[in-house]
């Protein structure tokens, strides 16, 4: 197991601010009154944590994401995010431990190779690559959910609605 | 089926941003199934959960949904609530209106239709879940201790005095691990016999040795099984000599014709083919080193058993044995060794006389080493200047990256010894870096300091120390940390090499399937949390076989293996298995093994007759990532089922 985890595993935190930034910078014009659904994939030991740790900071955030808790990001089988497209969601986000923080050793490292292999099969469907997003949120890190999220509905407001798989 | 769902206001904490009113009036709007809504002001109250409990009974409620805080906090009190209802409290679906809705919401309408929309499809969910039920299993609370050093002997003692069973397996023939072969102990120059003394006693002969059963010259050779139930396989080397029966008076010793160099002191002295490893050792009787005695050979000796006092003592028709025993917990203590100093030429180890290894000094310091506890060169002679090499491999990208931590204490302490044995000897320590916290370690490292016969050289790569000999004179060369070079005349010179895992730990790692990090010692559940778990349940690490440290440390994490050991593994109660597990339908698994790849428990296990895989509940934690790895959807993830987890997605998107 451990041999997998070298080389093999990106540190996708290497962007600035140690946050997976999305690249996308949000149209402001289009789509003004869209209100984007997104389904938010959290592990139960860290990000989940996380996002209780804004709440109990009464950290605001916009209330787009819906949060479905997994025990560990692991589980994030590729055919939920499917589904979760297929079913209206704009945006999907998985959050993840930290890369070693994993309370189930490294269900993470599976998360962020399963989202990898997810993103490319997404495109094939003209899903853009960033309605798909994967970070890490530890249970310390109130103040990075609420960044991450407001920067993935900002994102996926910036790209409208899916309408790609509607039909 | 009649779902209810419970919705806490939490005083004004959700009630001020979610109105409980409007959310019920969503929920029922188009119920799938026969919905009760209750508003109840502090449900985790003892009025809110009597409140709660009354009214799942009278409403006759079969799954509920509760919309309060996060379940972080209140899952399990509400669980039980509905146990205590009569109700599984698998049948349970939570909410997080506090923390993930109402706190983090500015706007009251979206907070309100927010929490309605968790709740319908938290209704669809819990529709979906099924009745869970907590699996006990049966344990055998006997305890393996592999190693008997102080880290084991400490771990088996503190267990049998607890009244359980322990199993210590020992390669040497001697215990008492590394201490037991020093003269004097840094801090305090304490003697390590003497200190380790009522520990050996105890457990040889002590209240509660009966608890233990000692295997000497022994090694592990095969592990099956999972925590609470192990079954260990252990080949024991025939020692020809009964340890209860012998006496240990030595007599059988001096007329034994053959002798060999006495591994136990590094080879600086020689030993009988019957022997004690060094006087003193315990338990207290010799054995009989097959590798030299004459019976193996075919010759017709038998001197050491004539000579003997003793009636049966001697048994050489004594076998190797394949012994068995099952067990629940196994201890790695395998202790540690030190690096090798001949990968470092410059040092002259191995190719010079008069140079050792810090552990080669020891004996040589020890008053039952091989000489006596005198420190003579190799010519016979006091020597007049010892140079002291620190950081021998340790913090060398080139050797071993990190710090040994035990090297700076004992080099101050032959520094002493050295001074108080010989005075006037002029020693020179070369360091690369010195490191000695804590609070009593200070001492000896003073005294070095205050040493007027001795000089302290920093270096900055021990390439650039050089031990050379001409014309029978030793010198080192040097360039210190500043880039000034000298050389120092000296008779000899003793090498702190890093501290390194003993060769076998590889192949009991292998044998326990417990990984080893990038060094070889063995790894640590969480470097700071549970250093002294391994990442196999029920495998503990205890000493120098984790990481280089020093008795103390040893003792404390032998105590906490003990500990852990105790608290988890209580003999006469179950080992108590959470429903939260990976079920494998063993119709639809196809054994391509995905799972036993991607399982990090080593939980899952491959049936070869039926070419299935089949977890192991015990193991599993619940985790799941072989429930999304499984091609063929053959995996369940009990409470987290693939319908469970699509139902609310659906729901939060409806």
């Amino acid at each position: 197991m451990t041999k997998d985890r070298k080389g093999t595993v990106p540190d996708l935190r290497t962007e600035q601010s140690g946050v997976v930034e999305s690249g996308l910078s949000p149209t402001k014009n289009n789509g003004k009154e869209f209100e984007p659904k997104i389904v938010g994939f959290l592990c139960n030991w860290c990000s989940y944590a996380g996002a209780d740790k804004a709440g109990t900071a009464q950290d605001t955030y916009p209330p787009n994401v819906n949060v479905v808790k997994v025990m560990c990001s692991g589980r994030v089988d590729p055919q939920f995010v499917m589904k979760a497209f297929e079913k209206g969601a704009d945006g999907v986000i998985i959050l993840a431990c930290h890369p070693g923080d994993c309370h189930y050793k490294e269900g993470n490292y599976r998360a962020v190779q399963r989202h990898r292999m997810l993103v490319r099969l997404l495109g094939q469907f003209g899903i853009e690559k960033d309605r798909c997003r994967f970070d890490y949120v530890s249970a310390g890190e109130g103040d990075k959910f609420v960044t991450v999220i407001k920067d993935m509905v900002e994102t996926v407001r910036g790209l409208g609605p899916l309408a790609a798989i509607k039909n | 089926m009649k779902i209810g769902v419970y919705f806490c206001n939490c005083g004004t904490n959700i009630a001020d941003k979610v109105d409980s009113e409007k959310v019920k009036n969503e929920v029922l709007k188009n119920p799938e199934n026969e919905m009760h809504f209750k508003t109840i002001d502090f449900m985790c109250s003892e009025d809110g959960k009597e409140s709660l409990e009354k009214d799942l009974v009278a409403n006759k409620i079969d799954r509920v949904v509760v919309s309060a805080c996060s379940p972080r906090d209140h899952e399990n009190t509400f669980m039980r609530v509905l146990s205590k209802a009569g109700i599984n409290p698998y049948l349970m679906q939570m909410v997080n209106t506090r923390e993930q809705v109402a706190w983090v919401t500015e706007d009251k309408e979206k907070a309100t239709a927010k929490t309605a929309l968790y709740i319908s499809a938290a209704s669809k969910r819990v529709a979906l879940h099924d009745p869970l039920e907590k699996k006990e299993i049966d344990i055998c609370p006997a305890v393996l201790v592999i190693g008997a050093g102080p880290a084991g002997l400490k771990t088996a003692l503190s267990i049998a005095e607890s009244g359980r069973k322990v199993i210590i397996v020992e390669k040497t023939p001697v215990i008492g691990g590394m201490p037991v072969r020093f003269e004097e102990l840094f801090p305090n120059m304490e003697c390590g016999p003497c200190m380790l003394e009522p520990i050996l006693g105890d457990l040889l002969h002590g209240e509660y040795a009966e608890n233990i059963e000692l295997l000497t010259l022994s090694e592990v050779i095969d592990v099956v099984g999972s925590y609470g139930n192990f079954i260990a396989k252990i080949r024991q080397q025939p020692r020809y000599v009964d340890i209860h029966k012998c006496i240990g008076c030595a007599e059988c010793i001096e007329p034994c014709p053959v002798s060999a160099k006495n591994v136990f002191n590094y080879g600086l002295s020689e030993r009988k083919a019957v022997s004690f490893p060094f006087a003193g050792a315990l338990p207290n009787a010799p054995f009989i080193d097959n590798n030299i005695c004459l019976r193996s050979k075919g010759e017709e000796c038998s001197l050491c058993k004539s000579a003997c006092p003793v009636d049966d003592a001697f048994n050489f028709d004594d076998k190797e044995n394949i012994i068995e025993r099952n067990i629940g917990a196994i201890v790695v203590a395998i202790g540690s060794e030190l690096y090798d100093c001949s990968n470092i030429p410059n040092l002259g180890y191995g190719k010079l006389t008069d140079i050792y290894t810090g552990n080669e000094f020891e004996r040589i310091m020890s008053s039952n080493g091989p000489t006596d506890g005198e420190i003579r060169t190799s010519s016979g002679s006091q020597p007049e200047s010892v140079a002291i090499i620190h950081c021998v491999g340790s913090l060398d990208k080139n050797h071993k990256e990190y710090c040994s931590g035990v090297c700076c204490q004992y080099a101050f302490k032959f520094n002493h010894i050295i001074e108080k044995k010989l005075p006037g000897t002029k020693i020179l320590h070369l360091y690369k870096e010195l490191s000695i916290p804590g609070k009593e370690e200070f001492t000896l490292y003073h005294h070095a300091r205050e040493n007027h016969d001795a000089t302290f050289i920093r270096y900055n790569d021990i390439k650039d120390i050089n031990v050379k000999e001409k014309d029978g004179k030793k010198s080192v060369a040097f360039k210190d940390s500043t880039g000034k070079e000298g050389t120092v005349p000296v008779d000899m010179v003793i090498l702190c090499p890093a501290v390194i895992p003993v060769e076998e730990s590889g192949k009991l790692g292998a044998i326990l399937e417990a990984t080893q990090d990038k060094f070889g010692f063995f790894e640590e559940l969480h470097g700071r949390l549970d250093s002294s778990q391994s990442k196999i349940k029920g495998v503990y690490l205890a000493g120098t076989c984790q990481s280089p440290m020093d008795i103390q440390k040893t003792m404390s994490q032998g105590m906490a293996v003990a500990g852990y050991i105790l608290s988890g593994l209580v003999a006469g109660r179950k080992l108590e298995i959470k429903p939260i597990t990976a079920v494998i339908d063993s119709e639809r698994c196809s054994g391509c093994r995905l799972c036993i790849s991607v399982c990090p428990y080593k939980a899952i296990a491959f049936d070869a007759d039926k070419e299935v895989s089949v977890v192991t509940d015990v193991l599993c934690q619940g985790c799941g990532t072989c429930v999304a790895a499984c091609p063929c959807s053959a995996i369940k993830g009990n409470h987290f089922t693939n319908e469970e987890i699509i139902a609310e997605i659906e729901g939060v998107l409806a």
